[in-house]
């Protein structure tokens, strides 16, 4: 394993969350009933779609369209 | 020469064939049912019709074959070519 | 450069987005979607630019391979053993399938860009984002303006490159 490299993507990744908590439409994502909601807070503090996706009860590329199209989540990574 | 032609007859043969086949698939189609469906399947089976591919087709629907092949007859997609 | 490529969700989901999305095609012949890929994809949005793809012959499915599915399992477990955001099995089936099969692969995911930089078991996989593609097709002349074109892209997919992400192409932006 490269360490370095390692510890880099940790910070890239680091950074990512916050550009994504920064441009968030958070008062969208505060006025969805809790399915939604989780969703989309997991999704902004992890970037996992997949996930968030499960949580939202949809498709992988339904939740991307929702997540950037309506809650206005920018996607980094 | 004359192989290439022959080549070449043999292929606007099959190319007219797949064609005509498309032609009927979307004759007999039944697509107030293809439009009812959601949008995995409905690209699916209007995919289908199109190409007249079952392995992509069943692919594109989340399917196995067999069951793809069970929605396109209630669609009433004939399977042609 | 490989001819062809597999992509995993991450890209395609933003790509079918992408209104010159046809310009993959100047830099690939075919691009391969795995199952495990094609499966997550629900949108009528996506689906439909997969099934124009596979119509006109630039896409094809690629099936799993038991080799490599094993691989890519094996991938996504010794990823959650680490720090960095874990890779799971859609992007793991893309890395191995695009090292043994010499194919770029085409994602946008995080856990599996970080695999390509830190596990030398991945060092030789071309992995490209949107980003490198839109650039090489400047290069190559598809496209006016990198800068441009990817404020279009930015623009259509809502997807955003970091400062850190759009260093290597400096001179272009």
């Amino acid at each position: 394993m490269d360490e370095r490299k390692l510890r880099e993507w940790v910070e890239r990744l680091r950074e990512a969350r916050e550009v994504r908590r920064r441009f968030a439409n958070w008062e969208f994502i505060k006025s969805q009933p809790p399915k939604l909601r989780i969703a989309l807070e997991y999704f902004v503090e992890t970037g996992d779609f997949r996930t968030a996706a499960a949580l939202a009860g949809m498709g992988a590329d339904e939740f991307v369209d929702f997540a950037r199209l309506e809650a206005g989540i920018p996607l980094v990574y | 020469m004359e192989a290439m032609g022959e080549l070449s007859a043999k292929l606007r043969e099959w190319i007219e064939y797949f064609e005509e086949a498309r032609e009927v698939r979307r004759r007999f189609a039944n697509w107030e049912f293809i439009k009812s469906q959601p949008p995995k399947l409905r690209v699916a089976l209007e995919y289908f019709i199109e190409v007249g591919d079952l392995y992509n087709a069943a692919k594109l629907a989340g399917m196995s074959v067999e069951e793809f092949n069970e929605l396109r007859i209630k669609a009433g997609i004939p399977s042609v070519g | 450069m490989s001819a062809s490529a597999v992509a995993d969700t991450s890209f395609l989901i933003d790509w079918a987005r992408y209104s010159r999305s046809k310009l993959l095609f100047k830099l690939f012949d075919v691009v391969f979607i795995p199952e495990s890929v094609l499966a997550e994809l629900r949108s009528e949005r996506t689906l439909t630019w997969v099934a124009q793809g596979l119509e006109e012959g630039k896409l094809a499915v690629l099936p799993e391979l038991p080799d490599a599915s094993r691989e890519a399992l094996q991938l996504v477990a010794r990823s959650r053993r680490l720090p960095v955001r874990p890779v799971d099995y859609p992007e793991a089936y893309c890395l191995v399938v695009g090292r043994e099969l010499g194919y770029a692969v085409l994602t946008e995911n995080g856990g599996a860009l970080a695999v390509r930089d830190y596990d030398p078991n991945f060092a030789s996989v071309e992995v490209l984002r949107a980003l490198d593609i839109l650039y090489r097709l400047w290069k190559l002349g598809h496209v006016e303006s990198f800068r441009r074109e990817l404020e279009v892209y930015e623009r259509e997919t809502k997807r955003l490159y970091t400062a850190r992400d759009l260093a290597k192409y400096g001179d272009a932006l």
